[in-house]
């Protein structure tokens, strides 16, 4: 298959294929969930073949003309890539873990329906080259998420899915308005043409701040973020995918798509997004150490850690855009194998008030050590993946001059080691309330999931090379292009 | 001998230890027997490298970040220190850990310290040392843990203390990678004069500090020394963790920065330095427990080591060196002893140990030997290091020396009363039926007891061995040292172990118990308000640091809840009204309709015309 065709298909499939979940499903739930798994690791497998080409310095690009200029282009470059594999990769192991753990509820087919057209459309979002193809894929996810956070009926769920639509999609419609703004003045929604046509008249401070917003929104940044814990109602899957490795990801994704590799967001921005960062990163990690709730603390812990790959991308030098790609990667995995360990107490003990919860490390000495494993990540204690990630964020900014900014989030890494050591004391070592609350481990399959992402977070951290110098050879493609 | 001889000592325990972790074992014999002989296999060959030099070094990450190794003097030198403690203390635990529960997490995360901490050691790369050093905190926090059901309240505060202070090196080894551009320590040379540098020297200080477990960082040793299995307290607080922490601090001091006496970083070591000796050897002073006593003294001593190297000058540089590795070696033999103890009698509390020489003559002796050591009783080896640091403080200022002679009076007068309070005075209740310990644990204390004499006695083969070299690969010309402490010094602390006994001496005429020797001190008016607070951890940084964060914790939620409240209270009333208003203008009233589009349609009109 031709590049083109990869490129073409890590995109049309699972979009396409996510409408052909409720009428399998009729037939059977066994094929529908085999499908939707294969639905997804297509994107996986095809931006997987895409690396040698991306390697090389090249870019694939494929478009459709439409009229307006709204054309449908995609382009694979190192940085979409990186951030596709990473997504659908992640994608892939929340889709196995939610075979069991989704079996005992309703509205199964809606659930894959959903969860395979948000991989689709997260892979347009990666994959686009243009801004309006950016947006339609970008509401799309939000469509999708909208219905995932309300996959449990009952009306307080629902209403928290709403809050978190109507954030984000306020988000984006601010969004769309600088989009708007900045093809007027480029002439074209191109991202190629609009890199030419800006390098000489940066865009205003304004349409700049739109996007912004539209970025902090998606990405659950102060002072758009309080949707993010609130939908935590969701299903511990969704929470994983959204929260953690994938749609709060898009948003830091679209700003190192747009601000990094095409235009410069300007002097004030280039100030403001990491004293946003640290605000968001700092109130965030104080109410991880106050809330009670499992799934509200690692909620606002992706808060917390989504600041730091701010952090690296407004840094401006290599080594801290590499490091925060390299934290998009290393955070997705361990937060993923979190959340997921977060649903397997919960659908277990039924219980998620850390007050009401203990001792579990004896009954469930698996999920304990997957957990305290991936949280090690977190906290970025090697040899894990999340302590380059976090060393080269923070190294980067320091080279970038940001000496102040650097000393205050190495201050806030310091706060993830006590937020998350509380948690994982509440939930596995404390003596137990009750002893109803000693529940045995989750189904094989959920346990395995988890023990994967573990077992990645280890790897992450000794062959870190292999993400580092592609993320490094995408950075260098990205960087290059921008001055 | 070929460089990837290098890896042996961190890859060998490494991977015995991840194999080790998962077998859970009844008696833990096989584990303990695997333990040593990885142990064993360690020193043999890092002997066999000792006296050579290599250097080993693969790119493995971009920026500046490769797997360099390098062995040279004072690598070396570490290197065999710790794999000769690490086999001492795992045929001692052999023996003390013998059916105790969770044996195969207790021996793979003993594994899993010696390889890193050779790895920490070996590093040519400052990254690739904070790797391994900050990874330490993986089985630290696992071995305090699994002591008892409640240690893991001890084993988090040990992680969250250590882990911030591993934090302040990885922004002091960021900070000279942003000024030098490498990570090479043999290639890194910062100067202290920019505020930049003198920031990293400090942050990477923390590190070192924190890993000796120098004052504030301390404040988990005694807690641990509760909550965590004996041979625990041995290998790391006593032994590794010195080692490790004083060699880095080393190579600040000498290599990285070239710290010089005129410049106001060594003043402030050594003032770190005297107030670490103080404030601990007073805490020691007065605990009732054999183990939580040795911690103290295991975090007093640092003072000594820190307040050496801080002087600057050769003299004082090599004697905070020599007093570490005599420090290690008294040290995990006072540890050792305890935990003898605690095995034949069942408890550490000083009140009700006693009489115990009789029925432990080895240990006793052990013991005798190394608290005359670390009390700096000549001729056992910590009374050279200490005259050696004693005469580069004198070389610096009478007031440092005065703090360090102060210490060593209470250090002595600590070590009288619980000598006298576990292997002389009368016999406490249930102690006739104490046996020597078993031999497994006897070879460990003679052998630590042996070195004890052989350094101090001999002590110019140490000196021109092990810490000359070191230092000379550094550029630091020892000069002439050996034994060579001055008439003065030598009187001076004579006077100062006098006074200890005669201390200890009145104390014990008061109240006839030696355990209760040095309640006067205890009690003098001003002290006891001091130690009171300290005791109920007025001054734990742990505490107060935890106050601390749960205040501004709640502080920062109240500002996450007023931005939730404008999403969520705020927008929703702000729509209601608008839409309210909006709705209002739906009157039903055709007139004012046709008015309204005739305005919108002017409006457009007017817009496009311009």
């Amino acid at each position: 298959m031709d590049n083109e065709c990869l490129l073409a298909c890590a995109v049309g499939v699972p979009v396409a294929g996510a409408f052909l979940m409720p009428l399998v499903g009729r037939a059977s739930k066994t094929v529908r969930n085999l499908l939707s798994l294969i639905l997804i690791t297509v994107p996986l497998g095809a931006s997987i073949a895409l690396i040698p080409t991306v390697l090389a310095g090249k870019t694939v690009y494929i478009s459709a003309a439409m009229p307006l200029g709204f054309n449908i282009s995609l382009a694979a470059d190192g940085l979409a890539v990186f951030m596709a594999i990473v997504s659908s990769f992640i994608s892939a192991v929340i889709a196995l873990y939610s075979f069991d753990y989704i079996d005992h509820y309703e509205n199964q087919d809606e659930y894959y329906l959903m969860i395979v057209l948000f991989l689709g459309s997260m892979m347009g979002i990666c994959y686009s080259a243009n801004l309006i193809p950016l947006y339609i894929f970008w509401e799309l996810t939000a469509l999708s998420s909208w219905r995932l956070i309300g996959f449990f009926r009952e009306e307080h769920f629902v209403k928290r899915a709403d809050k978190a639509f109507l954030t984000t999609v306020f988000g984006a419609l601010l969004m769309l308005l600088g989009f708007i703004m900045i093809g007027q003045q480029a002439g074209s929604f191109e991202l190629a043409v609009i890199r030419d046509k800006l390098a000489a008249e940066p865009v205003s401070a304004v349409a700049a701040g739109l996007v912004i917003a539209g970025i902090l929104a998606k990405s659950a940044t102060l002072p758009f973020h309080t949707w993010l814990p609130d939908a935590g109602v969701a299903p511990s899957p969704v929470t994983a995918l959204l929260h953690a490795a994938v749609l709060v990801k898009i948003g830091v994704y679209a700003y190192a798509r747009i601000f990094v590799a095409t235009i410069a967001a300007g002097a004030f921005w280039d100030q403001a997004i990491p004293a946003i960062a640290l605000a968001s990163t700092l109130v965030s990690a104080g109410a991880a150490l106050v809330e009670t709730d499992i799934k509200r603390i690692i909620a606002y812990s992706t808060v917390s850690q989504i600041g730091f790959i701010f952090l690296g991308l407004s840094s401006g030098t290599e080594l801290g855009v590499t490091g925060a790609l390299l934290f998009i990667l290393m955070h997705g995995i361990a937060k993923a194998g979190l959340f997921l360990s977060a649903g397997i107490i919960e659908q277990k003990t039924h219980v998620r008030d850390i007050t009401k919860l203990g001792g579990l490390v004896k009954t469930m000495p698996v999920t304990a050590v997957s957990f305290l494993l991936c949280a090690f990540s977190v906290m970025g204690i090697p040899p894990f993946g999340g302590f380059f990630s976090k060393y080269m964020v923070i190294t980067g900014a320091l080279s970038g001059g940001r000496t102040a900014l650097a000393i205050a989030f190495a201050a806030c890494g310091f706060l993830t080691i006590v937020y998350l050591f509380r948690l994982f004391n509440a939930v596995f070592l404390k003596e137990a309330p009750s002893q109803e609350i000693l529940v045995k481990e989750g189904s094989h399959t959920m346990v395995f999931s988890i023990a994967m992402l573990a077992v990645l977070s280890v790897a992450g951290g000794l062959l870190v090379s292999y993400p580092a110098e592609f993320g490094l050879e995408a950075v260098k493609q990205i960087m290059g292009l921008v001055k | 001998m070929s460089e990837l001889n290098l890896v042996l000592p961190i890859a060998v325990p490494i991977i015995a230890g991840i194999l080790v972790l998962p077998f859970r074992a009844a008696r833990g014999t096989v584990h303990a027997i695997i333990t040593f002989a990885v142990a064993a296999f360690t020193l043999a060959l890092s002997l066999a490298l000792f006296g050579s030099e290599a250097a080993l070094s693969v790119p493995w990450a971009p920026f500046g970040l490769d797997f360099s190794l390098r062995l040279y003097s004072f690598s070396a030198f570490i290197l065999v220190a710790a794999a000769g403690f690490g086999t001492l203390i795992s045929l001692y635990a052999a023996a003390f850990m013998r059916g105790k529960e969770k044996q195969n997490q207790f021996y793979g995360y003993f594994l899993l310290t010696m390889g890193l901490v050779n790895g920490a050691v070996l590093s040519d790369n400052l990254l690739l040392m904070l790797f391994f050093w900050e990874g330490l905190l993986v089985p630290l926090y696992g071995m305090i843990a699994i002591g008892s059901e409640k240690s893991y309240r001890t084993a988090t505060k040990a992680l969250i203390i250590v882990g911030a202070s591993d934090l302040c090196m990885m922004l002091g080894i960021a900070m000279v990678y942003s000024i030098t551009g490498t990570l090479t320590i043999s290639k890194v040379s910062v100067a202290t004069g920019s505020a930049l540098g003198s920031a990293a020297f400090i942050l990477m200080a923390i590190g070192a500090f924190s890993k000796a477990g120098s004052i504030p960082f301390h404040s988990w040793i005694p807690d641990a020394a509760r909550a965590a299995a004996l041979p625990f307290m041995a290998i790391l607080p006593a032994s590794l963790e010195k080692l490790l922490g004083i060699y880095f601090l080393s190579r600040i001091c000498l290599d990285l920065f070239a710290l010089t006496p005129d410049s106001w970083l060594s003043v402030l070591l050594m003032a770190l330095g005297c107030v670490t000796i103080i404030i601990a050897v007073l805490m020691a002073l007065i605990q009732k427990e054999y183990k939580r006593l040795l911690s103290y003294h295991a975090i007093s001593q640092v003072g000594y080591m820190v307040l050496g190297i801080g002087t600057a000058v050769p003299i004082g540089i090599m004697g905070g060196i020599f007093h570490m590795i005599n420090h290690a070696i008294y040290k995990s033999c006072l540890f050792l002893t305890g935990g003898a103890v605690e095995h034949r009698a069942g408890t550490t509390q000083l009140e009700k140990l006693g009489g115990l020489r009789a029925a432990m003559p080895v240990t006793c002796i052990c013991f005798l030997v190394a608290a005359a050591s670390i009390s700096g009783v000549p001729p056992f080896n910590g009374f050279f290091s200490k005259e050696m640091v004693y005469a580069g403080a004198l070389e610096r200022g009478p007031v440092f020396y005065i703090f360090a002679v102060i210490g060593s009076f209470f250090t002595a007068a600590s070590f009288l009363k619980l000598g006298h309070a576990v292997y002389f005075d009368r016999k406490g209740d249930g102690m006739e039926r104490v046996r020597e310990a078993s031999p497994a644990m006897l070879i460990p204390m003679v052998a630590l007891a042996l070195l004890c004499v052989v350094f101090g006695v001999w002590n110019a083969w140490p000196l021109d061995t092990l810490i000359a070299p070191s230092i000379a690969a550094s550029g630091v010309t020892p000069g002439e040292t050996h034994g060579g402490a001055s008439v003065f010094l030598v009187v001076m602390t004579c006077v100062a172990l006098g006074g200890a006994i005669l201390n200890h001496l009145s104390g014990y005429h008061i109240t006839r118990r030696g355990f209760t020797a040095v309640d006067h001190i205890h009690e003098t008016p001003g002290l006891s308000w001091a130690y009171e607070r300290a005791e109920n951890r007025y001054n734990d940084i742990y505490d107060l640091g935890k106050r601390a964060l749960v205040f501004c914790a709640r502080l920062l939620m109240k500002v996450d809840r007023a931005v939730d409240w404008v999403f969520e209270r705020l927008a929703v009333a702000a729509a209601y009204a608008t839409t309210a208003r909006l709705r209002a203008l739906q009157t039903g009233n055709y007139s004012l309709y046709i008015v309204l589009c005739l305005a919108g349609a002017a409006a457009v009109v007017a817009y496009l015309v311009q």
